[in-house]
């Protein structure tokens, strides 16, 4: 008799163990905030409908850049954390080295039926840590672009009848349609001058329209990589001297130039594309339209990154098999639906879906999807990144050559000297 | 006798004891392990190797940890003793005002104090935007017309920073003063009116001599305080030349946060620390002597 109700205490007790295994709840961290955070918690929802009575995924947002990655790397050294993680491919190789991710093995990628053909090859790679191994899957790719005013650029010829800007190609063609702009009485193109991170965007799809090597073997701008540079800066200081780019622009305020039908141009992320696209919708803004940047050198190249996934290394409180498990399910989940997430401005990663007819159909980003043929991403340095001594850089040596308050090639060569320096 | 003096002991020994364990646990425990960390190559977290006083001599050959140093100072000099003189400025005006008003006109000054340190940052930055900014309406005029960047332009950071710091911080200091000038009788003033000594004569006779000790207190709360400067410099340089307005723990929290260097970056923790020592207690005892002459 004992004997059976203990049985039966079992089989109930071991019941309930199943039906609380039954909805398991997935710990997320993201550093997705804005229309982006917005956009990110339609998602989540929109995976627990789907997944309820399995799978709960609970998702806390923190603060961007050395915030978000500092509270990453505290907790997991303390056996803390989450079970998933939004991460910046850009960040990988100092993530490695501080072992805060860990590596996904082929098999269990594999499993969640994630594969290295679903998405291109630089993207793909830019999640891999310096021993070759898989430390994320990206959700997306992420750049700059030129967003234009139409109805200025008609003004001073600029305009195709294809309703795309015309004769930006070169550098010395840019810069004289920023003349023609200037011409007009308008700014010709508006950017963050005074945000290091703006920056570093567009001096390093610059650089790597010209070939340029930010980092190679461990040396910093080395060789001919320099002139590359001190090119690149030249010309973004052009802007600013004739006159086309505002000086010491704040990120906000270069946005509102453009949106108020001041410039003619901006540059920016993608993730601003939505701030347009809402404004439009208002009928509060004029007709607009976004690009690729333009080719100034040899040939099309963009800065890019992307925000990926990884399962953080919690230090001897290891995210289990099981979870993993799901976790990868998620994220490829995530993945197959990623045309929402390209509703805020990003390129999906996952080929499928940036392939398919209903992103081409979504406007502006097909305008703009050839960016991710040509994407560079960021170098792979523990100094490099988002929020990394190199955006630093930026904002200590590019960003006041650029506002005319150093020399090209000394700016060059003085953010060699202290990233080489800081390599120590 | 002897009894009651051991009582007494014990009685001491518990009702100090609290103050001295958390004291021990909390500041002097964390603060050997820092000089402990100092002398390692260890990253953020985990164990690192010793390396003597390497960290100390990089620092030392490091040129943007005396630019840091330099700023700091320079921000010292910039803050502290015009904070402290606005301040009692603004509590001897105060002081002759009296009922409502008073407390309207206090508060007003104070108002300032309780807010936190990331709305004061977008408060100024909205007054000063280059583009949009109310200040620029004043600001133009004087730079031949061009609007002009004030966080964005080197020269003018630090006495910007400087500026919005007293305007934050100045209801603390002036609060500190008006209790100290109401601890001044003021049957002496009628005595000293009697006697036909003028305000100027009241000021410098009467009142700077029994405010002094509250003007020592003020000073070194505050060079204690601006010596840690951090947060506005972090907030108003983010994203610029953040190299150039580099300040001291800003220096550390670079080293530690940003590129995982715990070692160096208690390194230059420990000379932050005994740099507020030697300064605080060497202007404490300078103003005291001249205070006691």
């Amino acid at each position: 008799m004992i004997r059976k109700v203990l049985y039966a205490t079992l089989a109930s007790l071991a019941l309930t163990v199943s039906a609380a295994r039954a909805e398991d709840t997935i710990v997320w961290w993201d550093f997705l905030s804005g229309g982006d955070g917005v956009r990110m918690k339609a998602m989540l929802e929109e995976f627990n409908k789907e997944h309820a009575g399995k799978i709960k995924i609970d998702a806390t947002t923190s603060e961007w850049g050395t915030p978000f990655y500092t509270k990453v790397q505290t907790a997991t050294a303390t056996g803390q954390g989450p079970d998933v993680m939004t991460y910046h491919e850009s960040r990988m190789p100092l993530g490695v080295s501080e072992g805060v991710v860990s590596p996904l093995t082929p098999e269990e990628l594999a499993a969640a039926g994630i594969k290295a053909s679903d998405f291109s090859p630089a993207n793909w790679k830019a999640a891999q840590g310096p021993d070759g191994k898989q430390y994320g899957v990206p959700l997306d790719i992420h750049s700059i672009i030129l967003y234009y005013n139409k109805d200025l650029l008609k003004k001073a010829g600029l305009l195709g009848d294809d309703g795309k800007p015309k004769g930006l190609d070169g550098a010395a063609n840019f810069d004289a349609a920023l003349a023609k702009l200037t011409a007009n009485g308008v700014v010709g193109l508006s950017t963050a001058t005074a945000d290091n991170a703006t920056m570093w965007r567009i001096f390093y799809t610059l650089l790597s329209q010209q070939d340029g090597q930010f980092v190679k073997d461990g040396k910093f701008l080395d060789g001919d990589n320099l002139d590359k540079a001190t090119t690149a800066i030249a010309e973004m200081q052009k802007w600013v001297k004739t006159g086309a780019t505002p000086a010491k622009t704040e990120y906000p305020a270069s946005i509102a130039l453009f949106t108020s039908g001041k410039a003619a141009m901006h540059i920016n992320g993608v993730w601003e594309v939505p701030t347009m696209v809402d404004l439009a919708k208002k009928g509060q803004l004029f007709d607009w339209g976004a690009i690729q940047i333009p080719t100034f050198y040899a040939h099309p190249a963009t800065w890019a990154d992307s925000h990926s996934f990884a399962i953080p290394d919690r230090k001897g409180n290891p995210v289990d098999a099981a979870k993993r498990k799901e976790v990868l399910d998620a994220i490829h989940w995530f993945n197959e639906h990623s045309l929402e997430w390209a509703g805020g401005g990003h390129v999906p990663a996952y080929l499928p879906v940036q392939e398919s007819a209903e992103f081409k159909a979504l406007k502006p980003n097909s305008d703009y999807v050839s960016l991710a043929k040509t994407a560079v991403f960021d170098p792979v340095s523990v100094l490099a990144g988002v929020a990394s001594p190199v955006y630093d850089a930026a904002g200590n040596y590019v960003m006041p050559a650029m506002n005319g308050e150093m020399a090209p090639a000394d700016a060059a060569k003085q953010m060699r000297d202290d990233l080489q320096g800081q390599a120590k | 006798m002897l009894r009651s003096k051991r009582s007494e002991v014990i009685t001491a020994a518990v009702l100090m004891a609290p103050f001295v364990v958390i004291y021990g646990v909390l500041f002097v425990y964390p603060t050997v392990k820092m000089v402990q960390l100092s002398l390692t190559n260890a990253p953020l977290i985990g164990a690192g190797k010793w390396v003597g006083l390497d960290n100390y001599f990089r620092l030392a050959s490091d040129r943007l940890f005396s630019v840091a140093i330099w700023n700091t100072i320079y921000f010292v000099i910039l803050s502290v003793a015009p904070s402290t003189l606005i301040g009692l400025l603004v509590a001897l005006g105060v002081n002759r005002l009296k009922g409502w008003l008073q407390s309207v006109v206090l508060a007003a000054f104070f108002l300032p104090y309780i807010l936190p340190v990331s709305v004061v940052f977008r408060i100024w930055a909205w007054i000063f935007d280059k583009d949009f900014g109310v200040a620029q309406y004043v600001i133009g005029p004087l730079n031949g017309g061009q609007h002009l960047s004030i966080f964005r332009t080197i020269p003018l950071f630090m006495p910007a920073v400087a500026f919005v710091t007293i305007w934050w911080l100045i209801g603390f200091n002036v609060l500190l003063f008006i209790a100290g000038l109401r601890n001044i009788s003021s049957e002496i003033y009628e005595a000293a009116g009697l006697d036909g000594a003028s305000r100027w004569a009241q000021f410098t006779r009467i009142t700077w001599p029994l405010i002094w000790p509250v003007t020592v207190l003020v000073f070194t709360i505050q060079l204690i305080l601006q010596l840690k400067i951090f947060d506005q410099v972090y907030l108003f340089a983010n994203g610029g030349r953040t190299d150039a307005t580099i300040v001291m723990v800003q220096y550390i929290f670079k080293q530690a946060f940003q590129v995982n260097k715990g070692g160096l970056a208690a390194a230059a923790a420990v000379v932050l620390f005994a740099l507020i020592v030697i300064l605080s207690v060497l202007q404490f005892q300078l103003l005291k002597a001249r205070g006691a002459r």
